[in-house]
């Protein structure tokens, strides 16, 4: 790409460390194709074409939402790589959309990756509730998102300036062992989450109600028409249960006029 | 890395509950909560942007030190809810906090409360809202019209920021309102609210689990007879008749239409059907014959559709259970409990090409 000014490198850089980190926080909107193509447009003096290929993208990215935690073709690097190629590199904007999908899918990979390695620093954030420190809570919130911004801003950077053979070049040279592996273990850390919140609720006689909830959710997902609001379902459910348990546990109480001191020892 | 022990207590140090949390902290809270999502990690997912939501009101409830440190460290449980409706959970554990429950109560009312939301939240929000407003508004787009981001924006921002704000509030207030029925039978509520936490995360391992053992395994190879008919003249159909081969030890492609011992081949036409070979004159000088053929096809064993046969999601099941064991029994820290996937996830991905991947 030739004509390229520092000033608008610098300005792609601003906007998508804003957006990187706007697509999972703060408006949860601005990172949208339909406004990055506008802005991104602008910068690169061609906002017509940059609004027609983010709503373009925006069209393709409807059914692509970040549903229930899944991780969808990232919709920042993608949208704003449809306007970088459409407005700089004067390509159609249904192609510039469909050049820009490899670019999508690799910040896709790229946010599993940095969402499984981002696990030990909750560590620093658990060092700092030890201490009751509010600030550093603050401090670790800020460069938390700083770093992702940064990651982002860098590859959409150095996309903008080194061009499409880049980012096959950055693939490549990831070993798919590697890859593999480290998805297959983002998979599975929320099933840390899970085993410590077991440890803090569970004692020997609620084991049946955790395998009810395993069992229940089994047939849910299992059918289609109810797949989708399955877990308010089962919550709707194991809160019938709970409530009837709460409603013997206190009658039982009442019936023995003590204050309850007599039971479980949690 | 150092790792965190940590014990945090049942009870608080002051359980004399705290004053009303006025409507600037409500507030604070609630744009901090557009931060939900900002330390969003694959152990804990939400947690650290949650404690940092939480903070302004935990910090007015909690004077004593050790009590916010006990707080904070269990507000950095596993949290997974809408970022849109967070603000309702907030406003529950808030009032708990308030008025000092069992820390347990409070973690078990918060997961319970937050994971039902994110199906909600998504119906809402991303099936319903964005691509309404985000189809409108990308078709004014593509005709050029300079307004369509700013009408997206609007819409969706305003909806946002009634949620949060609104559900902040409301769920507070609905939570202080219903806590002196529920301090009046304390243990009977925390051994309820336990019930529904366990309930729920037993219900989450299905729902997110999605763990599994994609390893297929060679497991030999199949013989089979296929049919095949063919007409040709009465003369040719002769060559055809003495045909007889071993079935068990042919080499799969030869031909045959009797077995050893004499008998009619029976073999499987292009629908499955079973079919007898055999010669039949049409009449004419020509013949039509049905002759078969020996097949091998290869067979894979595959890991998982056995698993799902004993139990869908016993790979997910399987490991919560033994992460709690470890937890539990063997006191192993949130961190070592990352370590081992990481290890389990590389290794299983068959490193530098040693062994097939089962992921």
């Amino acid at each position: 790409m030739e004509g390229i000014s520092f000033i608008q490198v610098a300005l792609i850089f601003v906007v998508t460390f804003i957006a990187a980190i706007d697509q999972f926080d703060f408006l949860e909107s601005l990172y949208q194709p339909i406004v990055t193509g506008a802005i991104i447009g602008a910068i690169l003096g061609d906002v017509q074409t940059g609004l027609v290929v983010g709503g373009t993208y925006q069209l393709m990215t409807i059914g692509n939402m970040p549903i229930g935690g899944a991780q969808p073709p990232n919709a920042v690097i993608g949208g704003i790589m449809a306007a970088i190629f459409a407005c700089s590199l004067g390509m159609d904007p249904n192609v510039a959309t469909a050049t820009a999908i490899p670019f999508a899918l690799l910040g896709q990979y790229g946010v599993t990756l940095f969402f499984t390695l981002r696990a030990p620093m909750l560590e620093s954030f658990r060092a700092a509730a030890t201490k009751a420190d509010t600030k550093a809570i603050t401090r670790l919130t800020v460069i938390s998102e700083v770093i992702l911004g940064l990651i982002f801003a860098v590859i959409v950077s150095l996309l903008f300036i080194g061009g499409q053979t880049f980012g096959q070049q950055v693939v490549d040279a990831i070993p798919e062992w590697v890859n593999n592996g480290l998805s297959a273990a983002g998979g599975m850390m929320k099933f840390v989450g899970f085993a410590i919140l077991l440890k803090i609720m569970m004692n020997r006689d609620m084991w049946g109600f955790f395998f009810m909830g395993f069992g229940l959710a089994l047939i849910a997902v299992n059918i289609p028409a109810i797949a989708g609001p399955a877990l308010l379902i089962l919550t709707l459910i194991g809160f019938g249960i709970a409530f009837w348990d709460f409603q013997q546990q206190t009658e039982l109480k009442g019936a023995a006029f003590d204050g309850g001191d007599m039971s479980d020892g949690i | 890395m150092a790792s965190n022990e940590f014990v945090v207590p049942a009870q608080y140090e002051d359980l004399t509950p705290a004053p009303q949390v006025d409507n600037k902290t409500l507030n604070r809270m609630a744009l901090r909560s557009y931060w939900l999502q900002s330390s969003f990690n694959y152990e804990t997912m939400q947690s650290g942007g949650w404690l940092f939501a939480m903070l302004p009101g935990l910090e007015k409830v909690h004077t004593n030190k050790n009590d916010l440190a006990a707080s904070m460290y269990h507000n950095l449980d596993f949290i997974n809810t809408h970022p849109f409706l967070v603000t309702f959970v907030m406003g529950i554990v808030l009032s708990l906090e308030q008025n000092k429950l069992d820390t347990q109560t409070i973690r078990a009312v918060r997961i319970s409360a937050a994971s039902p939301l994110g199906g909600i939240g998504d119906a809402l929000f991303w099936l319903t809202l964005v691509p309404i407003t985000a189809g409108i508004t990308s078709n004014m787009a593509i005709e050029g019209s300079i307004a369509a981001p700013f009408i997206f924006l609007l819409i969706f921002n305003i909806a946002q920021a009634a949620c949060r704000f609104g559900l902040m509030k409301w769920s507070y207030k609905v939570g202080t309102a219903a806590i002196d029925a529920l301090t009046a039978n304390m243990q009977a509520f925390t051994r309820a609210a336990s019930i529904l936490g366990v309930f729920v995360v037993g219900a989450l391992t299905v729902t997110m689990g999605g763990t599994q053992i994609n390893l297929t395994i060679p497991n030999g190879t199949t013989r089979g007879l296929v049919a095949h008919s063919i007409v040709v003249s009465d003369e040719e159909a002769a060559n055809f008749a003495d045909l007889a081969i071993d079935v068990e030890t042919a080499e799969a492609g030869t031909l045959g239409m009797t077995a050893e011992d004499g008998s009619a081949l029976t073999a499987a036409d292009a629908d499955g059907n079973a079919v007898e070979c055999g010669i039949t004159e049409l009449g004419n000088g020509m013949s039509s014959v049905t002759y078969a053929e020996v097949t091998e096809t290869e067979v894979s064993y595959s890991v998982a559709s056995t698993l799902d046969t004993v139990l869908p999601k016993l790979v997910p099941l399987a490991l919560v259970l033994g992460l709690y064991f470890l937890f539990a029994k063997h006191n192993f820290t949130p961190i070592k409990g990352i370590v081992l996937l990481l290890i389990i996830g590389l290794l299983g991905a068959g490193p530098f090409g040693l062994w097939p991947s089962i992921w």
